[in-house]
């Protein structure tokens, strides 16, 4: 019971573990959600994924911003019959905390691999049932033993990719293939670095050639005056770099993978490097919150994203990596010969994920608050 | 997002005045005895919406932020108190002198665009207020039509203007003024949006103060040998200084917890306490750090109005 009450608390307010108060706070946070609900609440304290009564015909999908195809709301709509309410955020942090709260309404969410083990270790997801979902077999196999969710137990691989550097070879005067592109005099005051911690302690790290998931307190220094240091040289931190990219406000950024090919389409000149000291490479999946009203919908649109033409044409859009190996056929030739939307298995192998530290994260994330205020 | 401690709320928690109003309104002078009771009750139920609204949503966050503060933060559990532990360490990290620097900028921010605000505000205020006639009213609502925009999205039009090739390097170009001024990431930019953004707190009590004023006391001082200049800062000026302290408040205290502007404008160099402040409830991941930052700041914003308003109030109020 308790555990339940948790899931969907509003504010922690009080000790959560402190059982003298769970009632009470379990009673307020349903009055809460009654009126927040209004029409066709399901049963208290988050129900299973079962789906026991009818659900409205109705979906509340919370995904990345830039990160769906034209097509792929409308084609659910018309497949199913089932209205979307389709809200963006720009930070696995917001989300989380956002989650972490309860409340939202959303019924499907889109974290990346590390945040998705963070969510489940804090049992802030619904467990998926497969046999709502045939089409799971569509899955690439490496998708269905993923490490971070092996047996897809509560998620289901959207898209994925790498984090890398997306520059203007004009610009910059040169080709750049590793980490270094930063030191470059014409780049100096024109480029970035992303605003999240991990990725910008990986980086530093792959740059003077540490493991990227480290916590060695040595090697945290070490990156952290490594990234001060970049400080120095860059314009910004910030994770909002595509339109910069596009105008040549910025000349070379730390960059998703599919972010820059969207640049790309409207800017020829800027590329898209894997750098060769390394990078991280990612997933973000499919999951469903705790407690969320439509589960049944949130499985019928995990179904319908991973029929084959519905998933090349997401990522003929948005040019990522497809986990769906039934859509490759389907997919752009352009889009799937291109080494650094799909990299092939041997570059992939030297390309680690985000290791979940536990923690040790809070030890990175002090590190970061220096870097920020230094 | 979660965060507690913006500069909304820091404005709302440093009003005394609105809040000294209503309790004077609800302690009514009792020269007749016979119609206290009822005029008392009548004061509490015209407060009574008011009253829950803000204890709903002014005190109650402010109690979560003050709790925040003591707690202890945790990887999954933002913020915890383990066996109802406070941790009172927060505040001591909070005061780190790492962060002064920051503190000192933000503030430097913060003064020069109330500066700034009132060089521009000022004479605004005054030919609306005197010479508006029947346009002052449009007047006004113009100055007010900004705020028909969300602010971010007026942020991020400055920001497409002064670009490396945004509109004001390409007028200059033009010009043949050379296009390759750098106006974004530095500490004018960030100035100059935060005055563009709180303008209109300063310029609002400035016309309210300026066109209550009573245009024969400038007469009177011209028929009385007063020069220009001595006119305007003997009686304009004076007259006008309730709306200055209500607009220095008003821009000063939003543009000390502002967030927003730095990082869309500004660059690695302007990192505010705003946005250090919110930095530790996203990737700073210390929550219960943020909280004790936004008390911290609170509290020094309640100490600077209270010796403001006594010190500069107490003859101008």
């Amino acid at each position: 019971m308790t555990e339940e009450h948790d899931n969907v608390r509003v504010a922690f307010l009080w000790d959560p573990t402190s059982p003298r108060w769970s009632r009470r706070r379990f009673l307020q946070t349903m009055g809460f959600m009654a009126a927040a609900g209004a029409a066709g609440t399901s049963c208290g304290g988050g129900g299973g994924s079962s789906g026991s009564g009818p659900e409205a015909k109705r979906l509340n999908f919370y995904n990345w911003t830039d990160y769906i195809a034209e097509s792929t709301i409308p084609g659910f709509t018309k497949a199913t019959g089932i209205k979307v309410t389709y809200d963006n955020y720009s930070s696995n942090d917001d989300l989380f905390a956002k989650i972490r709260q309860g409340g939202t309404g959303y019924d499907l969410i889109v974290p990346t691999d590390n945040f998705v083990v963070k969510m489940i270790d804090g049992g802030l997801l619904e467990k998926l049932d497969l046999s709502k979902i045939p089409n799971v077999k569509n899955l690439d196999p490496r998708f269905r033993t993923a490490a971070f969710d092996p047996g897809n137990r509560y998620s289901i691989p959207w898209q994925w990719g790498t984090t890398g550097i997306g520059y203007d070879p004009d610009a910059v005067g040169s080709r750049v293939d590793d980490w270094t592109g930063f030191d470059l005099p014409a780049v100096k005051g024109r480029s970035s670095f992303l605003d999240e911690a991990r990725d910008a302690f990986g980086m530093a790290m792959y740059a003077l050639g540490k493991d990227p998931n480290s916590t060695a307190a040595g090697d945290i220094e070490a990156a952290r005056k490594y990234l001060i240091a970049l400080k120095k040289k860059v314009k910004q931190i910030t994770s909002d770099y595509q339109d910069p990219l596009k105008s040549g406000g910025l000349i070379l950024a730390q960059a998703y993978s599919g972010d820059v090919f969207q640049v790309q389409a409207e800017n020829k000149k800027v590329q898209y490097v894997i750098p060769k000291s390394g990078a991280f490479q990612w997933v973000d999946s499919l999951c469903i919150p705790k407690g969320a009203k439509h589960p049944g919908n949130a499985h019928k649109f995990m179904n319908y994203i991973l029929e084959p033409k519905v998933g090349a044409a997401l990522t003929n859009y948005v040019q990522y990596g497809t986990p769906n190996k039934a859509a490759l056929p389907f997919v752009d030739k352009a889009v799937k010969d291109n080494p650094l939307i799909m990299p092939p298995a041997d570059v992939l192998a030297e390309l680690k994920f985000q290791k979940p530290l536990g923690e040790a994260e809070l030890k990175i994330a002090d590190a970061w608050t220096s870097v920020k205020t230094s | 997002m979660a965060a507690p401690p913006t500069s909304e709320e820091v404005t709302n928690g440093a009003e005394p005045p609105s809040g000294d109003e209503g309790a004077t309104g609800a302690a009514p002078v009792t020269p007749r005895p016979r119609h206290a009771r009822s005029e008392g009750a009548k004061a509490h139920g015209l407060l009574g919406p008011t009253t829950i609204w803000l204890t709903l949503f002014l005190l109650a966050p402010l109690v979560i932020v003050i709790w925040y503060s003591v707690g202890t933060r945790g990887v999954i559990n933002p913020v915890q108190h383990p066996g109802g532990k406070l941790n009172w360490s927060n505040f001591s990290r909070a005061l780190d002198p790492s962060f002064l620097p920051i503190f000192i900028r933000t503030v430097a921010y913060a003064a020069a665009t109330t500066v700034a605000s009132l060089i521009l505000g000022f004479p605004l205020a005054y030919v609306i207020a005197r010479f508006g006639g029947t346009w002052k009213n449009v007047l006004l609502g113009l100055i007010i039509l900004p705020f028909w925009t969300s602010y971010l999205v007026r942020m991020y039009a400055w920001r497409f203007i002064l670009d490396e090739n945004g509109l004001a390097n390409t007028v200059l170009g033009s010009l043949g003024l050379g296009r390759n001024h750098q106006f974004t990431n530095t500490h004018w930019a960030v100035v100059l949006g935060l005055t563009y953004g709180f303008l209109p707190f300063m310029v609002l009590p400035l016309y309210a103060s300026l066109e209550r004023m009573d245009a024969g006391l400038i007469e009177a001082a011209y028929d009385l040998g007063s020069n220009r200049f001595s006119t305007f800062w003997r009686i304009t000026f004076r007259t006008s200084l309730p709306g200055v302290v209500a607009g220095v408040l008003l821009t000063f205290i939003p543009a000390l917890g502002d967030f927003v502007t730095p990082q869309l404008l500004g660059g690695t160099r302007t990192q505010t306490f705003g946005s250090t402040i919110q930095d530790q409830f996203g990737q700073g991941q210390n929550w219960p750090l943020g909280s004790a930052m936004a008390v911290l700041l609170m509290a020094f914003i309640l100490v600077g109005v209270f010796v403001y308003t006594s010190r500069v109030g107490e003859d101008v109020l």
